[in-house]
């Protein structure tokens, strides 16, 4: 649920305004998610019928108990019927009758008020951003719910709660859903609420790419859950070939939820990469781009070249399930080696899609919280762009173990390790600046802290697996499993945390509960290391992963892990408890600049005006000039005319509507 | 919009401002058609890798099997042949346009877009009259899983033409030639154009992707 910042300006019916003298339509045809959904179960129930109108004479290739291609069909119809009923298309439709695109009317400083713009199809980048915001906590929460689910089967070594079938198609959704989904957690709510700001620009390049992105994300997560209902699918996340084409038809919910929420992901990327080239206020040089700027630059550029592998990939699965390609079937001419390398070209860029916006969100954090500039800032950059490039030459490592060429190994054993040069480089910058500073141990900091305390196991880890005597001992085993457990959530969700406690008072004008932050932090960072530290032994003793069973002796060490994956579960709801009771409820204002900072964003009044900015701001210095003797602010927020440029408009021009040229 | 009830000071912030982000605008269209052509080449890629390495791998002996009969050449070239023409065509109009040649620009427009919509109507006849079954070889997995893919992007990018054309009936002709009166006019004028230069380049890029894989499916 969004929640109306300024309560005084809300609409009671959560409507927004009508359109003067706009016919009033009933609210299941206005556009909207009641509208979409009504699209969406109209758009199912006819591609299901057109499915089996086309294809219900088709031989079967796989063991698939229904026609795949009614239920693909079904679902492509659901998409275009809910993006329909949200009023997608809208626009569309005036581009082709000739008509000009509307102005945004955010950008002439009018808001829509009341909590309905937070479930429209919305123009407003931070709308769009706590949009995104809620629907990634939604996520988060459903994939640590089937998390809790396959660690409670794992307290006893043999079956007690759930059975073989029901545990992989679990362990499936778990990973999917957080592999897929949590690929925009950081890019999703932060990028697209303070990219902009950020740069100091009003407005993105592509505001209805970028609320289409967002709203196909509701759209995949339902049709991954979907899957449950087809017997869901046994791959796990990475989806493998031959498994998957011989899997009932919850795979087809996997290929199809995951190239969509692919689709989603290129949007997002295509978005951010023109707006931060393009957008940028005057002064705002590459040498003063703020260091989460740079990791939403380099994961939209992974997301906008990579990711088309995937969805490629994902679509040649489905042609293969329903109009009989066999793209997969080494037995016709395939190879399901095919599709390992497709998926692992996008799968391991994906890890670093996952892995950098943590860097980008904790780089802004420790900055403000040590009172001091950056160390290294250049470095940090190159990194990031050094990380982006070579994860880009490393995806064979995934293959060691499945009939890679040997000859190979040393080469990709090589690239795998080079990265974690550039890797290094940006851990050392936060150790750089953490070099004799005042430390303010606030909450943003706390899990900054935890970040860099998770990422040296997971990354250490990580090196260790990817010479090929270690990976050929260790792969497919617990410690596989802990290695990037370490680096994704105890990277990227701390850093996710980190940033809620960072921005959300600036999102909302609303901070939450400081005691409760911390019993959250201090549970969450306890319990995630009693969780996952203990899986780097249970691996190495041989526990497998994706199987449901293990040895009697491993028994006592799972039990430890569960309890504590509970306790870890605990400490998400502490969190939850906070973040429903400080919004909702105690609602304490935080209106200033409670943290110091000196970035641009904290420069705006809070919540951020509707235009973002009076005036294009010229930048002047750099964000990180905390303690620099004579450092100038960091930028003129209403610079008088004729700063901006005299080539775009000279001094005194009349109005641009109506004057003359 | 400007606020007409501003003073003279506000006017020409605002001026300056809306200069500011029209130039922007502009930018933002060559950089999103480049980074488009650069993602349409990673899924073209995927296509293109599956291509080389099921051919290589020759699984079971079947990149195309015993008695393989490959589609219809004349149909194939004809329907890589329309989309060269169409590419061709537009590009002949928009030098014209870039001169002050409206109408010219209109007319190849309409015949790109024509030819264009005739090589998807002919790959579409194509696919469902194919001489093999789309799972018989790799050959045939990939010929009949990427065309599909083909030719909705070639329709997607044949929409934004319709909308250019449709868009130009509002501006007019002298336009093209002169520097209207205002500001909102010029700027009006100045994104068709970034729009149109777009446009041309994405569909050359098509047209490009249009022979390479002819030539991998009916020539090597």
């Amino acid at each position: 649920m969004a929640i109306e910042t300024q309560p005084e300006r809300a609409d009671p019916t959560g409507r927004g305004p009508e359109p003067a003298g706009a016919a009033v339509r009933p609210w299941w045809l206005r556009p909207g998610i009641p509208a979409g959904l009504i699209g969406a179960v109209i758009g199912y129930f006819l591609g299901h019928w057109l499915g089996n109108f086309l294809g219900g004479d088709y031989a079967r290739s796989s063991l698939a108990d229904a026609n795949d291609v009614a239920i693909v069909l079904g679902y492509a119809f659901a998409v275009l019927g809910w993006l329909a009923g949200l009023g997608v298309f809208n626009d569309l439709f005036g581009l082709m009758l000739g008509r000009p695109l509307p102005e945004e009317r955010r950008l002439v400083g009018k808001e829509d008020p009341g909590l309905g713009k937070y479930f429209r199809y919305t123009l407003d980048h931070k709308v769009v951003g706590i949009q995104y915001l809620y629907g990634m906590i939604a996520y988060f929460l459903t994939g640590g719910l089937f998390a809790m689910a396959i660690r409670s089967e794992l307290l006893s070594p043999s079956y007690h709660l759930i059975g073989p079938e029901q545990y992989l198609e679990v362990v499936g959704e778990h990973g999917t859903m957080m592999m897929m989904m949590m690929s925009s957690v950081i890019l999703g709510p932060f990028g697209q609420y303070f990219g902009p700001l950020l740069i100091g620009s009003k407005r993105v390049a592509f505001p209805r790419l970028e609320a289409l992105g967002f709203w196909l994300t509701p759209a995949s997560y339902v049709i991954l859950l979907s899957a449950i209902l087809f017997g869901g699918f046994p791959t796990g996340w990475t989806g493998y070939e031959p498994l998957a084409t011989q899997a009932t038809s919850g795979m087809d919910a996997y290929y199809f939820a995951f190239g969509l929420m692919g689709i989603s992901m290129i949007l997002a990327g295509f978005n951010m990469i023109v707006t931060i080239i393009n957008y940028r206020a005057p002064g705002m040089r590459w040498s003063r781009l703020p260091m989460f700027v740079w990791s939403m630059f380099t994961v939209a550029f992974l997301q906008v070249l990579a990711v088309p592998v995937l969805v490629g990939a994902c679509y040649m699965g489905l042609s293969d399930r329903t109009f009989q390609t066999a793209f997969f079937t080494n037995q016709l001419g395939g190879s399901s080696y095919l599709y390992e390398n497709l998926f692992w070209f996008f799968g391991h860029p994906e890890v670093y899609i996952l892995a950098l916006p943590g860097f980008g969100v904790i780089s802004e954090v420790v900055s403000v919280f040590c009172r001091k500039p950056l160390f290294g800032y250049k470095i940090a950059a190159a990194g990031m762009l050094g990380v982006g490039i070579l994860s880009f030459f490393v995806w064979q490592h995934h293959l060691f173990d499945s009939g890679i060429n040997p000859d190979m190994r040393p080469l990709f054993m090589l690239t795998t390790e080079l990265i974690s040069i550039p890797t290094g480089f940006i851990y050392l910058v936060g150790m750089g600046t953490f070099w004799k500073a005042r430390i303010r141990f606030s909450i943003p900091m706390l899990f900054a802290l935890a970040f860099y305390f998770n990422f040296l196991i997971g990354g250490i880890s990580g090196v260790f697996l990817s010479d090929v005597p270690a990976d050929t001992t260790e792969h497919g085993s617990f410690f596989v499993m802990a290695h990037f457990h370490y680096t994704i959530m105890g990277g990227l969700i701390f850093a996710f945390f980190s940033g809620i406690y960072y921005w959300l008072p600036k999102m909302t004008g609303i901070k939450l509960n400081e005691t409760l932050g911390k019993i959250h932090f201090w549970t969450m960072f306890i319990f995630f290391n009693s969780t996952f530290l203990p899986l780097f032994a249970l691996g190495v003793m041989g526990m497998p992963r994706r199987v449901f069973e293990y040895a009697r002796n491993l028994e006592t060490l799972n039990d430890w892990v569960s309890i504590s994956s509970f306790l870890l579960g605990v400490s998400i709801l502490i969190f939850l408890f906070n973040f429903v009771m400080s919004m909702l409820f105690w609602r304490t204002p935080e209106v200033g600049n409670p943290w110091r900072s000196r970035s641009l964003e904290w420069q705006l009044s809070t919540p951020p005006p509707p235009e973002n900015f009076k005036r294009v701001p010229v930048i002047l210095s750099s964000p990180y000039d905390y303690g620099v003797k004579d450092a100038l602010p960091v930028a003129d927020l209403n610079p008088p005319p004729g700063v901006i440029g005299s080539a775009y408009a000279p001094a005194g021009a009349v109005p641009a509507s109506t004057g003359e040229a | 919009m400007t606020d007409l009830t501003s003073t003279p000071s506000e006017a020409a912030a605002a001026a300056e401002d809306e200069g500011f982000y029209h130039e922007s605008a502009l930018n933002a269209t060559w950089t999103g058609s480049r980074l488009a052509i650069g993602g349409l080449t990673f899924l073209f890629g995927a296509f293109l890798f599956a291509y080389f390495y099921l051919r290589s791998l020759n699984s079971s002996g079947l990149w195309q099997g015993p008695g393989f009969v490959r589609p219809s050449l004349w149909i194939g070239t004809t329907i890589m042949l329309l989309a060269e023409v169409s590419a061709g065509v537009h590009y002949f109009g928009l030098q014209r346009i870039k001169a002050g040649g409206k109408s010219t620009w209109q007319i190849t427009g309409l015949l790109a877009l024509g030819l264009g919509l005739a090589a998807v109507a002919f790959q579409i006849y194509q696919l469902v009259d194919l001489p093999f079954a789309p799972g018989s070889s790799g050959y045939a997995s990939v010929f009949t899983g990427f065309y599909p893919v083909f030719l909705v992007i070639q329709l997607a990018v044949l929409l934004w033409l319709e909308i250019l054309l449709a868009r130009s009936r509002f501006i007019p002709a002298l336009s093209f030639v002169e520097q209207p009166p205002t500001y909102t006019e010029t700027h009006a004028v100045q994104r068709f154009q970034a729009s149109l230069s777009a446009f041309s380049t994405t569909w050359n890029y098509m047209a490009l992707m249009a022979l390479l894989f002819w030539f991998l499916f009916y020539a090597l």
